[in-house]
């Protein structure tokens, strides 16, 4: 039983970490990314091939280090911002709306299906293995102690992520982008950079995709295709859907909701015969009622991002530009018109 | 030379089934002006129900029935449940989009619980291959052609010579105004819903004879090429989508066999994000504003 709060808190924590990136993407700069699976997906094979050492025959894949893994995993983070600027420079320039998801999607998929199918890269479908309990023998860690430590390293990881994550998101950076997501024009005519303040949101946001999944590979000890699909994305905006798209708390909460709750709730779900994958096909079943009744009925989530407050009294007084009417409706400029 | 003229031949076929389901999707689009991300599950749906039907022993046409019935009925399921209520509340294309995303998921995770996740059998015997001129078909391809040649010419009388089609290009143009003319916007998108997953529920179908297996996650892989389609020949523009969905088909079939078959789907995605990115409005931007432009 402990052991199952040890592994689910883990999880938890990591997806929490994914979701506080993927929010600055959506929730702050209102751009619906389907890429951002790939970053984490990025993250987790670089983190692999940077520590696991030399590929012995058969497997093939790039590298093959043998680095410590807090080195692996900040190098693994480097190499997704990179993909992300490319991606980015890219799809940001003049695409928004669902043209930019469609973009992105594809960019998704090309990345998985090179993983999947050029062998020298991760080794193909097979993936890359072996990275058994990062540290543990550095810290002299027996097996029975090691998810503990495992669990504190993620949740302290959180911890910095969330600091940095409020402070940004109060900063001039924060709210400039969230002036960008309700109107464009608006903020263009402010003086803002809406290219080069949207792609550093991307790239900020897919750094902690990248460090998510450095994280999981290190849970998981091997990454395969198998262990992602793109659609997981998914996943990650029904959380930050249902917790408050833009507010650093309502993520939070989502990844309580969605993934604790929606795994606990599931758990006790009968075995079907011959349906080995009947409880994840049932949950992602909810996930997607979920997502398409928060949209309908609830989309500023269960804990809305604030309205900001104009505090300057020479002022007129009222709400700031950051007033939230319908988080979800970007503004959905044509293509090429920006 | 001849190697060419076979694969162009093969080509045909996939473009035949690419352009069918491109053409629904662009219909879905024009009415409602939203990027339906559960389109691939209408041809899933419909590659069932032809899977079902043939293992109660029904033959070609019933099968083909059986899809299209199944397409048009979870399109209009879908739209009558989750599109035209979130087109009411004047919920803008993005956010819908996201919720196709979700209903995608529903769908395909419901059919992992029906039918498992593995891959499942349509085979019909595919009967010799003919020599036609320069191509080399098996009957069931010649089906599969004929067949997609039939349903848009069909499509095409219907859009351009009757009233339903005429209310249909009326709401694609301006949805506000044909409300205001006297046209139940909601009613005709609703059965040009249907007719989309009419369309549709069929390529699954054909799709699956022409592949020779499916699984739950069939419809959205080959969605992702018919977006390439649909996008390369403008969004909402049924002429523009067919002539797109031709060449991506023909396109895919000479990458396939002359480069790679692995990456298909890639080469699929970079075309799209060529096109995007240099024609956003597609290849073909012609003067007239119509769906058959």
């Amino acid at each position: 039983m402990i052991d199952y709060i040890v592994s689910i808190l883990t999880e938890g924590a990591i997806f929490a970490i994914m979701a506080l990136g993927l929010n600055i993407i959506w929730g702050w700069s209102g751009d619906f990314d389907l890429a951002f699976y790939g970053y984490v997906a990025l993250g987790a094979y670089m983190t692999l091939v940077l520590t696991v050492g030399p590929a012995t025959s058969p497997t093939e894949y790039i590298l093959g280090l043998s680095l410590p893994f807090p080195v692996a995993v900040i190098i693994a983070m480097l190499s997704t911002m990179t993909l992300a600027l490319i991606v980015g420079s890219i799809a940001l320039r003049h695409l928004r709306g669902i043209y930019f998801s469609i973009v992105t999607l594809g960019a998704v998929y090309v990345l998985y299906i090179f993983a999947g199918q050029f062998v020298p890269l991760f080794n193909g479908f097979n993936g890359v293995s072996g990275l058994f309990d990062p540290m543990g023998d550095v810290l002299g860690l027996g097996f029975t102690a090691y998810p503990y430590f495992y669990l504190a390293l993620c949740l302290v990881v959180l911890a910095v992520v969330v600091l940095v994550v409020t402070r940004l998101s109060g900063s001039r950076f924060g709210l400039a982008l969230r002036s960008l997501r309700e109107d464009e024009r608006a903020a263009a005519a402010f003086g803002r950079d809406i290219y080069v303040m949207k792609l550093k949101a991307y790239v900020i946001g897919a750094a902690l995709g990248g460090l998510g999944g450095g994280l999981f590979v290190g849970y998981l000890s091997a990454f395969n295709t198998s262990a992602w699909s793109p659609v997981e994305t998914i996943t990650l905006y029904a959380a930050i859907l249902v917790g408050g798209r833009g507010s650093t708390r309502g993520v939070l909460l989502g990844i309580v909701v969605m993934y604790m709750g929606l795994q606990e709730a599931t758990r006790y779900l009968p075995e079907v015969a011959g349906h080995a994958s009947f409880a994840p096909a049932f949950r992602l079943i909810l996930t997607g009622i979920v997502l398409v009744l928060f949209i309908r009925f609830r989309p500023q989530g269960i804990l809305p991002e604030r309205r900001l407050r104009d505090k300057d009294i020479s002022g007129t007084g009222g709400t700031a530009s950051v007033a939230v009417e319908s988080p979800i409706t970007g503004p959905a400029l044509d293509p090429g018109a920006a | 030379m001849h190697q060419a003229l076979l694969t162009l031949g093969f080509g045909l076929v996939g473009a035949a089934i690419l352009s069918l389901s491109a053409l629904a999707f662009t219909l879905e689009y024009s009415v409602t002006n939203v990027a339906n991300l559960s389109h691939g599950e209408i041809l899933t749906v419909g590659a069932y129900c032809a899977y079902l039907v043939q293992q109660h022993g029904g033959g070609v046409i019933l099968s083909g029935l059986a899809a299209s019935a199944g397409g048009g009925a979870l399109a209009l399921a879908v739209h009558n449940g989750v599109i035209d209520r979130f087109v009411r509340k004047g919920i803008g294309g993005l956010p819908t989009f996201i919720a196709t995303l979700g209903v995608s998921l529903v769908i395909q995770n419901i059919l992992v619980i029906i039918f498992g996740a593995s891959n499942l059998g349509y085979s019909v015997p595919p009967g010799a291959p003919r020599t036609i001129g320069p191509f080399l078909w098996t009957d069931t391809e010649i089906q599969i052609m004929v067949s997609a040649v039939a349903i848009t010419a069909l499509l095409y009388v219907i859009i351009q010579h009757t009233r339903f089609g005429k209310s249909l290009r009326a709401v694609s143009q301006n949805r506000s105004l044909a409300s205001v003319s006297g046209i139940n916007a909601h009613r005709v998108a609703a059965l040009t819903w249907l007719l989309a997953g009419v369309i549709g529920g069929y390529a699954g179908f054909i799709l699956a004879e022409s592949i020779g297996t499916f699984s739950p996650y069939s419809g959205f892989t080959f969605f992702l090429i018919t977006l390439t389609a649909a996008v390369a020949g403008g969004l909402g523009k049924a002429l523009g989508t067919l002539v797109g969905g031709v060449i991506v088909g023909i396109g895919l079939e000479f990458f396939g066999g002359y480069l790679s078959a692995s990456y298909n789907l890639a080469f699929a995605f970079a075309i799209l994000s060529v096109v995007i990115l240099v024609r956003p409005r597609g290849l073909f931007v012609g003067g007239r504003r119509s769906i058959f432009e």
